[in-house]
């Protein structure tokens, strides 16, 4: 978290924010689905497009090293930005938009496996899971962080 | 101020819900496990799934938190005792007790936020800890043994604090290929360990405090990692193993890798997609380092 966090939050040359990706996997539990993250892969320095109209735009180099990861690893990509605010975090109407386009690309490498996005506040996160096939995400309903310290958390 | 908060103030005002969510799963309820549930229903947490095929029995009565000489005559589900241990405790808990071997309750084990590890065979243990690896779960395991030497007997234990992406129990060598396979050849069977309620009892503690250090910490300087107590029990000390400090130094390489997470077997035709819930996990990369107490 500590690593990501530092990343989203780097200064880039034009872009507004900083976005990655974060692998998956999967696993079922008595009461649904776990997503289980472990690796963050940043978006290169250059793979980041001018646009002043959104926070940070990013190329098809970036999509291809992700569905790189998907492809290699057997995982399901989840893209991950930040908005800088206390509590749980909501997606702009921008955000909703590009994960329409993008999220889907990564069902040309893993099409059995489901994708998503998460966004990440100062103190809390939300996410949305796509499956395969199916075009309405499913909200993320709870949270944890596994590290030398241990969060947990429902979403509103 | 509840008496509650009055007596656990100085874990944060925040202390009770995070306890009331925690999602504890212990395997194993014998001597050691029903310590521990007994001490996680007191502190506040009300979910529990508890796992142990076994029934009680005169043999075990002598260190069982809970057991009844009825439950003796009766040979209760060691699993029924500590539910209604909680239940007595806490009736608003939530327990599922699981009458089975703990890997007939897999579903219900990954969603913990902890699981405890009460088991005599190095096999179990060692499938426990792939099982909290998989699915990023920490997991805390205890255990003690009384070996006859020539003077006497000496009383020994340990805690093992295996955090994902930190140092696991074969990297501190407690886990090891040769003791592994001597159970193999017995076909698992650990043999019944000497058992009593004292050494049980502080391991349990030790084991209980550990989990709320994590989910809680109230001192800044104290940073948990993965770490080995050992616990000598002829003399009454617990002290963090020196194999700790030995490999601070050193990243696990028995769990490492990106397809390491997760069930390799699932695919998204298991969930019916409408109904399903889903959870996030997150390894946070901090938890590499080994613990600084």
């Amino acid at each position: 978290m500590r690593r990501m966090r530092g990343d989203l939050f780097r200064p880039h040359g034009h872009a507004a924010e900083r976005v990655g990706f974060i692998s998956c996997g999967f696993g079922v539990s008595d009461d649904g689905l776990l997503i289980l993250g472990r690796d963050y892969h940043p978006v290169e320095d250059e793979h980041y497009e001018l646009d002043p109209m959104v926070g940070a735009r990013f190329g098809s180099a970036a999509i291809r090293s992700a569905l790189q990861i998907a492809l290699s690893n057997g995982v399901g990509i989840f893209h991950i930005h930040c908005h800088e605010h206390r509590g749980e975090p909501r997606p702009s109407r921008v955000d909703w938009t590009e994960w329409a386009k993008f999220v889907p690309n990564f069902w040309h490498a893993r099409p059995e496996l489901p994708h998503g996005a998460l966004v990440l506040s100062t103190d809390r996160m939300s996410g949305w899971c796509w499956f395969p096939g199916q075009n309405d995400p499913i909200k993320i309903s709870r949270f944890t962080i596994v590290g030398q310290r241990l969060t947990y958390w429902e979403a509103v | 101020m509840t008496n509650f908060q009055a007596r656990q103030s100085f874990l944060g005002q925040e202390s009770r819900e995070i306890l009331r969510n925690g999602h504890v799963g212990i395997v194993g309820l014998g001597g050691g496990g029903s310590h521990v549930a007994q001490q996680l229903a007191h502190i506040g947490v009300e979910n529990f799934v508890l796992c142990d095929p076994d029934s009680y029995e005169d043999k075990n009565h002598n260190r069982t938190v809970g057991g009844t000489t009825a439950d003796v005559d009766a040979k209760t589900a060691k699993v029924r005792i500590a539910q209604r241990l909680i239940g007595d405790i806490n009736p608003k808990a939530s327990v599922s007790a699981v009458k089975h071997r703990w890997q007939n309750a897999l579903p219900f084990l990954r969603g913990c936020h902890a699981i405890f590890g009460c088991v005599d065979s190095y096999t179990e243990r060692d499938q426990l800890e792939r099982l909290s690896r998989r699915f990023l779960i920490p997991y805390i395991d205890i255990g003690m043994d009384v070996s006859k030497v020539e003077s006497g007997h000496v009383v020994h234990g340990q805690v093992v604090l295996s955090l994902p992406g930190s140092l696991c129990m074969h990297c501190f060598n407690f886990l090891r290929p040769d003791l592994l396979e001597l159970e193999a050849r017995e076909y698992g069977q650990a043999g019944g360990r000497p058992q009593v309620i004292w050494p049980n009892g502080i391991l349990a503690s030790t084991a209980v405090g550990l989990f709320v250090q994590l989910i809680l910490p109230w001192h800044g300087d104290v940073r948990l990692g993965s770490a080995v107590y050992d616990y000598d029990g002829n003399r009454h000390t617990m002290i963090l193993s020196p194999r700790v400090s030995a490999l601070s130094s050193v990243v696990c390489s028995h769990f490492c890798g990106l397809e390491g997470e997760g069930d390799p077997f699932w695919n998204a035709g298991d969930v019916v997609t409408p109904t399903v819930q889903a959870g996030v996990k997150i390894l946070h990369p901090d938890a590499s380092a080994t613990s600084s107490i």
